[in-house]
């Protein structure tokens, strides 16, 4: 389609291009302390272009600008699933103390530009597309992560993430330019066609770009090893961009990664059926598999020995990533479905916990487990609450993430004895995960009280808490629309 | 497909060696006669004055990158102007929103006060150097 | 129809969130927040009933399902389903549920855990209504339990004492014995038909999808879920001891609705019922209308008497559906339903008249609910005892009253059933026996009660009568027993084309392979006996009554002289047959050794050896992980590559902290590492 065209697909982009260069006007022309009020101008933006993406629904996958994004039910779903991420983000930071005391007008620009970033990375079909968007969401998210400049651990989350985040997009380059020179294209479809036109000799070259793209993309979902920025991003970025991150980008990369394994390596497969058939000169699908047990299990095991609550899930997003990369190499559509309906439910569970936290932060100033001692007596619905989030993330029913790892773990057992292995170390995962989720339980109603909360606002982001818990117990019990949802998402657009 | 890349591997050897050559014959060749002024860093014709490593005003580098985006600009302007005419008046459109983008970060950077070069009158200090105006001891490292 | 229902389901729970939530901030505790909701629903309720009552048609059904869970092969579908007997049923619910409501509000005032106590009943409601509406057997397997649940939580609701919280625990163990075999039906049936919807089950049935000694069990595994819910024998052992809880709370569980949802699954599933299932409930269900009789009789407790008469009533109700004349159940669900929690209200009323008189005479040792400390309250309480006396002659069936109809058209039914098959006479024989004994023992109530001299006169004199919030629900619901509130547009009590008759019709036995009879063919037998069968009932309510007249108002018989000549029988009566102490020798103690055994096998063996030895494996693993990643990082890179590195470029050291260089490191490490691997 031809650039012109393109545009009437292109809508959301626009409305949050516009919301963006909106907000840097109008953020001139407030002071400091009402520069909070961009939050309700980024706020209308990205609910505008929530509105248009529901109510325009599911298109036709189609290819824009000649072929370097396109537009189709995935991309979509995942667009909903960010905007639903920022949108709570924002609400959340309204009440984030770190950021109060200082100006916020640049903090809700960026986030809405790493927000069209992201959402060019869940539609790109082409390398520099790929590379472009990653650039556009990482140096924002680099901002972001150090936007409490009076805060050293702030600063050097920032620093780490730069220089991390370099060096990971540059091995990533590296890996697209080899790709390009093997094929001489940059788009998806055309390079597909290339490889297979390709001699067997062209093997290694092809797997050391894999290789190098992967690294570069594991390091935006964070798959051990290319996982070690996180842990010190998450833990000295402000607390509702650490939720960000762990949900947001998150999910992209995993869109990113299926769409280009699914176009590039996926062989002739077609989405639409059931297997997607493979590029098997190089082992790919191994790699991904042995990438995913050890990156949940490296999440899990370190996870175990955190005192800090907010570093504990840090690490158990890693984990969690590792569950949504041990669908991928069966490469059946079921593994897809069971990865986005994961990725629905993570962002449910996930952003409740670090919302909890944050309450507990912005309460006490810390994160630490001790401040969740006795928590459940001095406020019980508060560490029921948490006490959901830590079972739905452990994936115990009823709540969500059972129903989520249940698909997970059904496409991997689907997939054949020779995947069994994965499906058990994923098991064992899930058992080790219990013993710190059910710790921080432990800890909110079986110890002695040491919290220093006196009292609970009930307002702002404990509803928030609340609105985000509902879903992931009835989602538990009654998940039928977002599958049927997750379902009809299920085209990709392939040429 | 290996041999393709041998014949790189051979290329870049050869030209190391070639390099390596010309460069040995120039020193072999060339009549060696330093002198002081011979030895000195060319700028502009002026003496220099100490290391070029030192410290620069931060405010330079804002000013530099401001300065490399609109310098940008005119990039993708004279290429317009070529054929703006045979474009039409969507290309003219479309040029505007761009400069209307670029304007809008001109605004911001003015509004910050990154286009102040003199600050020492903090009375009159703008935007994010409107704090340290009225507190002195709050934030130094602006 | 179907938007009303969901109004009817979820202003309960509603109510209930608000309550358990923020009811102790409410003014008033929020209980005008319950009262509004069930207050709604039994509005809607009665919209819903004027609705039916103007299409008067008695094949009516709506149905509306959702799709819960879809696994490509594996579907389940839940909704509601709405016929005649659901909005007649779900007006019982409502009606009770409102009238408990507002009597509790005076019977519970001052409780300390007063909003709880709304918020339990409004989860009741919600509960019940689900079972009421359910369209098919899981979901209302899941309501079954959640009245269980609320049940069990009522019924410990005082759980600061002892025989309350054993009470409650009691009731939900004794269920859950019958819900294993209800699970096991229910399953049966859904592995046959892969579905759980009602009409599929039925289609499934008459297509002979199961069918044979399988349709009987998974029939009589339905049925074992309705004998722990309707406390039928031998489960029946729970119903009187659950009346440990607040009296209201007896009357709308224990009497009128939650013990009827056993009766309630047995109508709604009649067709599917084999004949030998059948006859095993009419056996049942007569027994235990005997057996519990005889119990009441000796029994001195005011509750008690009533929780047992309620077995008895249950058991009629049951025995209808055994015999075939499950209609006539159902109708005797409804009006045993009004009578009976009217009588609970009173019996309530008298107690906490007790309570506060015990209360003013600083007496904490008197039993309040034991009839002997009672005696000629009818004067001090002239309300409770005339609201009382109805309900009594109604559960006695005298005529003109409802308990009259409904069951006289039991009785018939079991006339009929033994028309054709005469070998089980014993079942209308259960039936005629209780029918007599039943006005005898509620008399005895009412006599010892309200009649002759107090025994008590200090407790007496400070007697009064209720406050109105608890005299009106009882005037209401006894007024209800009146025969032309069913009868109608027939204003003859011996009329057998009423609304009630015309709506709910029994519907012809899906079964196949067996010999059945048809509904019309059984309603011609059931005409047949209907004049016998009226004739033989009110002769022996009469006889009952005129022996209970004699041996407790006017005493020309006495009833000591009586229970010692009649020796063991009446102390098996007394003690209650022994059942409970006979399920402790022979199912508890056996079984707490068992456990006994089992706990140290599991606790000494498996979990101290194995479960242990598993935990200390995985620390073990994680703190190695821990030293590959914080150490091997820290330690070996930082000497080993780091001074490397370090050499090598001094300028980019600059730009980084220490740590970050490593982690650089070892991700380049580790891609190279993942291509040497692909390469070999």
């Amino acid at each position: 389609m031809t650039n012109l065209t393109s545009l009437n697909y292109l809508q959301p982009e626009l409305i949050l291009t516009a919301t963006i260069l909106l907000m840097i006007v109008v953020d001139l022309f407030y002071s400091a302390k009402k520069s909070r009020r961009i939050g309700l101008w980024a706020l209308a933006g990205l609910v505008l272009a929530f509105i248009y993406i529901t109510v325009s629904g599911f298109n036709i996958p189609t290819a824009l600008f000649l072929g370097s994004i396109s537009s189709d039910p995935f991309g979509i779903f995942f667009k909903v699933l960010i905007l639903l991420a920022t949108i709570m983000t924002i609400l959340v930071s309204f009440s984030e103390r770190d950021l109060s005391n200082q100006r916020v007008g640049e903090y809700y620009i960026l986030l809405v530009i790493v927000t069209l970033g992201l959402f060019f990375m869940v539609s790109a079909t082409d390398l520099i597309m790929v590379y472009l968007s990653i650039e556009v969401v990482s140096i924002m998210s680099f901002v972001l992560a150090g936007y409490l400049r009076g805060n050293r651990r702030s600063s050097e989350a920032s620093l780490k993430y730069v220089i991390y985040g370099a060096f990971s997009s540059g091995i990533m380059l590296f890996g697209l330019s080899i790709l390009f020179g093997l094929t001489g294209s940059t788009n998806f479809f055309d390079i597909r066609t290339g490889l297979m036109e390709l001699q067997n000799g062209a093997d290694l070259a092809l797997m050391l770009s894999t290789v190098l793209i992967f690294a570069g993309l594991g390091y935006k979902i964070s798959a051990v090893p290319f996982h070690y920025w996180t842990p010190d991003v998450y833990e000295g970025a402000p607390t509702s961009i650490t939720a960000f991150l762990s949900v947001a980008p998150k999910a992209a990369g995993m869109a990113l990664i299926i769409r280009f394994f699914n176009s590039i390596l996926g062989g002739e497969g077609v989405f639409t059926e059931l297997e997607w058939g493979t590029f098997s000169a190089i082992p790919w699908t191994q790699l991904l598999a042995v990438l995913a047990a050890v990156t949940m299990t490296v999440g899990n095991l370190i996870a175990l020995r955190q005192t800090s609550v907010k570093r504990m899930l840090a690490y158990s997003s890693i984990a969690h990533a590792g569950y949504m990369m041990m669908a991928l190499p069966v490469l059946s559509q079921q593994g897809v479905y069971g990865i986005m309906i994961y990725a629905v439910f993570y962002l449910l569970m996930n952003l409740g916990a670090f919302y909890v936290v944050m309450i507990i932060a912005n309460a006490t100033g810390q994160e630490d487990y001790d401040q969740f001692r006795g928590l459940g007596h001095k406020a019980p619905l508060l560490a029921i609450l948490m006490t959901l989030f830590m079972f739905s993330l452990t994936g115990i029913p009823p709540t969500a993430g059972f129903i989520g790892k249940f698909y997970l773990f059904a496409a991997v057992i689907k997939a054949g004895p020779s995947f069994y292995w994965l499906a058990i170390i994923g098991a064992l995962n899930s058992v080790i995960s219990l013993y710190y989720y059910m710790y921080v339980v432990k800890t909110m109603f079986f110890t002695q009280e040491k919290t220093s909360i006196t009292q609970i606002e009930f307002k702002g982001i404990s509803i928030l808490v609340i609105v985000l818990a509902i879903p992931t117990l009835i989602f538990g019990i009654y998940w039928t629309p977002i599958a049927d949802i997750v379902h009809k998402s299920l085209a990709i657009f392939i040429r | 497909m290996y041999l393709e890349f041998g014949t790189v591997l051979a290329f870049t050897i050869l030209g190391i060696i070639l390099l390596m050559v010309a460069l040995w014959l120039q020193k072999l060749l060339a009549p060696s006669n330093p002198s002081k002024l011979k030895q000195s860093t060319y700028e502009c014709g002026e003496e220099p004055e100490g290391s070029a490593w030192v410290q620069f005003n931060i405010r330079f580098y804002i000013i530099a990158l401001v300065f490399l985006i609109f310098d940008v600009e005119v990039v993708f302007l004279f290429p317009w102007a070529v054929v703006f005419r045979e474009l039409g008046w969507l290309a003219m459109v479309e040029m505007g929103i761009f400069l209307v983008i670029l304007l809008v970060g001109l605004a911001y950077v003015w509004r910050k006060g990154d286009l102040d070069w003199v600050k020492l009158n903090m009375k009159n200090a703008r935007g994010r150097y409107r704090r340290f105006a009225e507190d002195p001891n709050s934030n130094k490292n602006f | 129809m179907i938007i009303a229902s969901l109004f009817i389901l979820f202003l309960p729970l509603l109510a209930f969130l608000i309550q358990i939530f923020w009811g102790r901030r409410l003014p008033r505790q929020g209980d005008f927040v319950a009262i509004a909701a069930v207050g709604g629903t039994l509005v809607i309720a009665l919209g819903m009933l004027l609705a039916i009552l103007l299409k008067f048609d008695p094949g009516f059904q709506r149905e509306a399902a959702f799709e819960w869970v879809n696994l490509g092969a594996f579907q389940i579908k839940l909704g509601f389903l709405i016929d005649n007997i659901t909005v007649i049923m779900l007006v019982v619910v409502a009606l009770i549920s409102t009238m408990s409501h507002i009597y509790s509000t005076r019977y519970m005032g001052g409780d300390p855990l007063y909003s709880r106590y709304f918020a339990y009943l409004g989860l009741f409601t919600f509960s019940m209504n689900g079972i009421v509406l359910a369209n098919n057997l899981l979901s209302l397997y899941i309501f079954w339990e959640l009245v269980g649940v609320s049940s069990y939580l009522l019924i410990g609701f005082w759980f600061q004492k002892d025989s309350a919280a054993d009470a409650g625990k009691k009731a939900f163990l004794t269920n859950r014995v019958g819900d294993l075999g209800f699970f096991i039906g229910i399953m049966l049936f859904f592995t046959a038909m892969g579905s759980f919807n009602y009409q599929d089950i039925f289609n499934g049935v008459a297509n002979g999808q199961l069918s044979g000694i399988m349709l009987t069990l998974a029939g009589l595994g339905l049925f074992c879920g309705a004998v722990g819910k309707s406390a039928q024998v031998p489960l029946h052992i729970w119903l009187p001891d659950a009346m440990e809880g607040p009296t209201p709370v007896s009357a709308l569980i224990h009497a009128a609705t939650m013990v009827a949802a056993g009766v309630y699954m047995l109508v709604r599933l009649f067709p599917i019922m084999t004949p030998d299932v059948l006859i095993i409930i009419a056996y049942v269900g007569g027994f235990t209308a005997l057996f519990a009789a005889t119990i009441a009789i000796t029994q001195n407790d005011i509750k008690r008497v009533l929780a047992y008469s309620t077995l008895s009533q249950l058991g009629y109700m049951v025995m209808a559906v055994g015999t075939g004349a499950y209609t006539a159940g159902f109708f005797h669900l409804v009006t045993h339903a009004m009578f009976k929690a009217s009588l609970f209200y009173g019996a309530g009323s008298v107690i906490y008249a007790m309570h506060n008189a015990l209360h003013k005479l600083n007496d904490h040792e008197t039993d309040a609910q034991d009839m002997r400390n009672m005696g000629g309250f009818k004067s001090r309480m002239p309300i409770t005892y005339w609201t009382m006396v109805v309900a009594t002659l109604a559960i006695s069936g005298v005529p003109f009253l409802s308990g009259f109809i409904s069951k006289d058209a039991i009785l018939a039914g079991t006339l009929a059933f033994a028309g054709h098959s005469p070998q089980h006479f014993l079942v209308p024989f259960f039936g005629f026996t209780a029918a007599m004994i039943t006005p005898f023992y509620m008399l005895r109530l009412i006599y010892l009660t309200f009649h002759n001299e107090p025994r008590q006169t200090h407790i007496y004199i400070k007697i009064v009568e209720s406050p109105r919030a608890m005299t009106v629900p009882m005037i209401v619901l006894s007024s209800l027993t009146f025969f032309a509130f069913y009868t109608l547009p027939q204003f003859n009590p011996f009329a057998g084309n009423g609304w009630f008759t015309s709506l709910v019709t029994a519907q012809d036995s899906l079964v196949t392979g067996f010999a059945v009879v048809s509904a019309h063919e059984f309603a011609e037998q059931v005409h047949h006996n209907h004049t016998l069968a009226m004739i033989l009932s009110v002769s022996l309510a009469g006889l009952g009554i005129l022996f209970s007249w004699l041996f407790y108002l006017k005493r020309k018989l006495s009833a000591d002289a009586w229970a010692q000549r009649s020796g063991f029988i009446y102390r098996w009566s007394f003690h209650k047959y022994y059942i409970d102490e006979i399920y402790d020798r022979f199912i508890y103690q056996p079984f707490l050794r068992l456990t006994d055994k089992v706990g140290y096998t599991d606790w000494d063996l498996y979990d101290q050896k194995f479960i242990d030895g598993f935990g200390r494996v995985s620390e073990k693993l994680a703190r190695l992980s821990g030293t590959i990643d914080w150490e091997g990082l820290d330690k070996m890179i930082v000497n080993g590559i780091g001074r490397f590195f370090q050499r090598s470029g001094q300028s980019l050291r600059q730009a980084q902290t220490g740590r970050l260089q490593n982690y650089l490191l070892f991700a380049l490490l580790a891609i190279i590492v993942i291509l040497i691997i692909q390469v070999l």
